[in-house]
């Protein structure tokens, strides 16, 4: 696992979007087990208090459970579960209409390219 | 919690340390940067008392620092002080007699980490290597307060990132620990605040997070935002 963060945003907020993506794309699934903080702050080569204040905001989020002592994991919360779907999507359109609207193109004419673009993608 | 109050040190006629304040609180790695030359070494030798102080004050856990203090911190100098025809196994022996919190079992632990073979003598040692037997030797004190004086200058990439990857593990634990350094770039997401110092001064002291989630700014945008204006 690595990660490249960027040093501008927290980089709790940038464990919590690394975790999403996982989500979302599958890679982790619901109700599995996760590193704990220590093995977290190793692997992403970050400050391990950092990790605890991404694990923290995670379960406030419902997005992990921890019961007693035992490790983290992934939550089984299908309404968490989609909402992270939902947000990850949205962003990426959301910054894709940001981009393409400064370039003044008709809808119709993206949504043709998008299409194409998607299609050629899965055959990949 | 490391507190250093006003701390003015002078060295003849120049005036190293102007009335330095900051804290460094346990759990938390806090790391002094500075141009060369701005004191940083000082204020390292002046907590654990290697230079007397002009004025000022410095508490550790709210006291001053006495002679039960050696067992709570350690300063781990730039140069390590182990003469070189010492192998690394001699040194090990030294800080055993020498420290009731040596911690051998530790020791061992961190000399298969770096992956040093204890045989070998300090004098034929690479600088990075060199640098790791230095840390060694401070890191396996059982102590609540860790300072390293600029741990990762001069050493090549590996060994950096072998030394970075310390930070973020069970070997530095609840401890505190402070370092100094004038390069950032590879440690900017491994420590938790910064106190910036400039010829004597503390510029500004602040917490890594908190300074990018309320302004968006990296610890060199603010560098760059108070050296240079």
């Amino acid at each position: 696992m690595s990660v490249t963060f960027n040093n501008r945003d927290p980089v709790y907020i940038q464990v919590i979007r690394h975790f999403k993506e996982q989500i979302a794309t599958g890679r982790l699934e619901p109700g599995q087990e996760i590193s704990s903080r220590r093995e977290l702050a190793n692997k992403l080569k970050i400050n391990p208090n950092t990790a605890q204040r991404a694990y923290k905001e995670m379960e406030e989020q419902g997005l992990i459970f921890t019961e007693r002592n035992l490790p983290s994991r992934i939550t089984r919360d299908e309404h968490v579960l989609n909402a992270v779907r939902e947000e990850l999507i949205l962003e990426a359109v959301d910054s894709f209409v940001t981009s393409i609207h400064a370039i003044n193109v008709p809808l119709s004419e993206v949504l043709d390219l998008v299409k194409e673009k998607y299609e050629n993608k899965s055959e990949d | 919690m490391i507190e250093v109050k006003d701390v003015k040190k002078r060295f003849g006629r120049k005036e190293v340390l102007k009335g330095v304040s900051f804290t460094a609180e346990k759990g938390e790695i806090t790391c002094l940067i500075g141009i060369n030359g701005v004191g940083k070494t000082t204020i390292m030798n002046a907590i654990v008392a290697l230079t007397p102080i002009n004025s000022g004050q410095i508490l550790i856990d709210g006291e001053e620092l006495h002679k039960g203090s050696y067992e709570k911190i350690t300063f781990i100098p730039d140069a390590i002080t182990m003469l070189p025809q010492m192998r690394i196994i001699d040194a090990m022996q030294f800080m055993d007699d020498f420290y009731d919190c040596w911690n051998e079992k530790r020791a061992e632990e961190i000399l298969s980490f770096f992956k040093l073979d204890k045989q070998e003598r300090i004098a034929n040692l690479s600088k990075g290597n060199t640098a790791k037997v230095n840390l060694l030797l401070g890191l396996a004190m059982d102590v609540d307060y860790i300072l390293m004086d600029e741990p990762f200058s001069g050493i090549d990439i590996f060994s950096r990132e072998q030394i970075a990857e310390v930070f973020t593990s069970h070997l530095i634990e609840d401890r505190g620990v402070i370092i100094t350094t004038h390069e950032i770039n590879d440690i900017e997401h491994l420590i938790d605040k910064v106190v910036l110092l400039n010829e004597g001064y503390v510029l500004k002291e602040f917490s890594t997070e908190e300074i990018r989630e309320n302004e968006g700014k990296s610890v060199i945008d603010v560098m760059r935002e108070v050296y240079q204006s």
